[in-house]
């Protein structure tokens, strides 16, 4: 394979912008209008996403160490949009296809190499999914309960048909039929039940197809379904150190697993949660986070608001909050929330002597669409 | 018997029409006229070679037609849409999805203006509260002032009560405050200077007494104390300050 000549074409492609997937998914479904129906209706980010992976591939083509994993999570994470193996051949043939029509001066040989490139990735990533079908491709969940606890913040709880093997503090994808085809990322609040309820949090985003249908459409009796867990904001069963955990909005979901881990697997020992919030209102989980810590001697919990001058709660941003009530230099240190309240947390945290490595950490945007090429699903 | 007839009859030739047409047996004798009989009959049973060979062919062919058509009817020949059909349907897509990002801008428009005026709402309302609250207890103060002064059995006023509720407060809380430290710095002692300790690498040589039973093994063993006690968690009032306003 001639991968610098490869990488050439690509790029004359990618140049095109916005036109080559466009040109790409309009190849597609002419040639094979049964792959229609795999995509939401709107293809704009699901555009941006194709070739921003594929550009991955291209980067990485030379180093199959890290690109083979990244292809096999892409393999088993695309059983649940209902990808089959025939569909690979029909996307080999739009793909060079885009290329050839992109390229002045594509040519036998490139069309080779690519042919055998895709081959290889498709192969690889058929390979994974076929590994993958002890599992099913999704699991369907039915919701037994919907609470609005904010005018955009609803918790949910889930009950999947079978059961759904995940760790606390990861998050799974989830699609529902009021927008289909649109997954969208969210953490189980709790550590697995045994009968597979979980609870998830879901902060409407204005305009958020997914998030604003959960929040205000969905109902007790609505049937979801959920992809396979990803994330890696799972505690270090290595380390029995105290716990700090930190957070903000609904990142508070992960963080709570994390506790329900502690209360129900241990080892026991000491976890001071911080939860912060605008104002009192958008502390959404208040009263079940009160009960926690009532129940659990080994726990306190610390609500903070930063813009409820009034409220006798904690006043100020959660990470401040968090520094006045250090030190916490002993502490295995977890913090989920918006990307500004997590940098803010770990600065103030590493400023104060915390070793960094003892932090994890959780960007917790209200809409999380996808994973990225590493299987983060950060935005 | 004829050259044609002797042909068919010795080499693996197969039988032609030509051959039928062309047959001619060996005329009979006086005794026994017509044809030869055994010239007949073993044409006759080439014949029927013939014949059966031509079936069995004949159905091998109709069984690979069908394998064929079954290959073909699977594989339909896909013709690559023409450029102009790409175009098309690559501008009607980009209609459809300015459509939904027209929608969804909309919606977000909508909500969040109405989330503003929600929360601007609500934020009045907490501070015209907070303002009556806060004049209530002002008024609440002036009547006691102005009124018979409320005391206990040792003649503290009202006043002096609140004072000491105060700095009971700020007492507890400070003292929280200074022992969580404390015990944070043990533990962190605890752990950069101990954790890695080997304990092979321990001095062989006692250490001095004083060093001993004073200033090293009086904090551990409270520290181990305050980390093996059933109930790490301070108690129930100091708790209520951390969590404030579970009003009831």
């Amino acid at each position: 394979m001639d991968i610098p000549a490869m990488r050439a074409n690509f790029a004359k492609a990618a140049a095109a912008g916005d036109e080559a997937p466009l040109w790409f998914y309009s190849h597609l479904f002419l040639s094979h209008p049964e792959t229609r129906q795999l995509f939401p209706v709107s293809m704009a980010h699901q555009r941006d996403r194709l070739f921003a992976a594929l550009g991955e591939v291209v980067a990485r083509v030379d180093d199959l160490d890290s690109l083979v994993p990244i292809l096999q999570q892409l393999g088993r994470d695309h059983r649940k949009f209902g990808t089959v193996a025939a569909h690979y051949p029909a996307v080999g043939a739009s793909l060079l296809a885009t290329l050839e029509h992109f390229d002045d001066e594509w040519n036998a040989a490139l069309a080779q190499d690519w042919t055998a490139a895709y081959q290889l990735v498709a192969d690889v990533m058929i390979a994974a999914a076929d590994e993958a079908d002890d599992e099913p491709p999704w699991w369907n969940a039915e919701i037994i309960e919907h609470e609005r606890r904010a005018i955009d913040i609803a918790v949910l709880t889930l009950r999947p048909e079978t059961p759904l093997a995940y760790l606390p503090g990861q998050s799974v994808s989830l699609e529902t039929d009021l927008r289909p085809r649109l997954w969208r990322y969210y953490s189980p609040a709790n550590a697995p039940r045994e009968d597979g309820r979980m609870e998830i949090h879901v902060q409407a985003q204005d305009g958020g197809p997914v998030s604003s249908a959960l929040v205000r459409q969905a109902g007790i009796g609505d049937v979801l379904r959920l992809g396979p867990p990803l994330g890696h904001l799972a505690l270090d069963t290595g380390s029995d150190r105290d716990l700090l955990l930190v957070a903000g909005g609904t990142g508070l979901a992960p963080v709570k697993a994390l506790v329900d881990q502690v209360a129900r697997y241990g080892p026991e020992r000491r976890v001071d949660l911080f939860v912060g919030a605008r104002t009192e209102e958008r502390l959404y989980d208040r009263a079940d986070l009160e009960r926690l810590d009532k129940e659990h001697p080994w726990l306190t919990v610390t609500l903070a608001v930063s813009d409820d001058k009034y409220s006798p709660l904690e006043q100020g941003d959660v990470g401040d909050v968090v520094q006045r009530h250090g030190p916490w230099r002993s502490r295995d240190v977890y913090v989920a929330g918006t990307g500004p309240m997590v940098d803010d947390t770990v600065a103030r945290l590493v400023g104060s002597g915390l070793p960094p490595d003892r932090i994890r950490t959780e960007v917790f945007a209200p809409s999380r669409p996808s994973p990225d090429v590493d299987g983060e699903v950060t935005e | 018997m004829t050259a044609e007839v002797q042909a068919y009859e010795t080499g693996d030739r197969r039988l032609t029409p030509a051959d039928v047409h062309s047959v001619r047996f060996t005329r009979g004798t006086m005794l026994r006229p017509g044809y030869n009989e055994v010239e007949v009959d073993r044409f006759l049973s080439r014949v029927g070679h013939e014949l059966a060979r031509h079936a069995q062919e004949k159905a091998e062919l109709r069984d690979r037609v069908q394998t064929l058509q079954k290959q073909l009817g699977e594989v339909t020949v896909i013709e690559p849409p023409s450029d102009q059909a790409v175009r098309i349907l690559a501008q009607a897509q980009l209609t459809a999805d300015n459509y939904v990002a027209e929608a969804e801008d909309f919606s977000r428009q909508i909500t969040s203006d109405a989330r503003a005026q929600y929360e601007e709402q609500l934020r009045q309302a907490r501070e015209s509260a907070g303002a009556i609250i806060q004049a209530a207890h002002e008024t609440a103060a002036k009547m006691t002032r102005g009124g018979t002064p409320i005391g206990d059995a040792d003649g503290a006023t009202l006043e002096q009560l609140q004072e000491q509720v105060a700095y009971l407060k700020a007492f507890g809380q400070a003292v929280r405050v200074q022992l969580r430290s404390y015990l944070e710095a043990l533990i962190t002692d605890v752990e950069s200077e101990w954790g890695r300790a080997d304990p092979g690498a321990l001095p062989a040589r006692p250490l001095p007494a004083a060093t001993r039973s004073g200033a090293q093994a009086g904090p551990l063993n409270v520290a181990a104390e305050l980390q093996r006690g059933d109930d790490r968690k301070p108690g129930p009032s100091a708790n209520g300050v951390e969590i404030q306003g579970t009003r009831g």
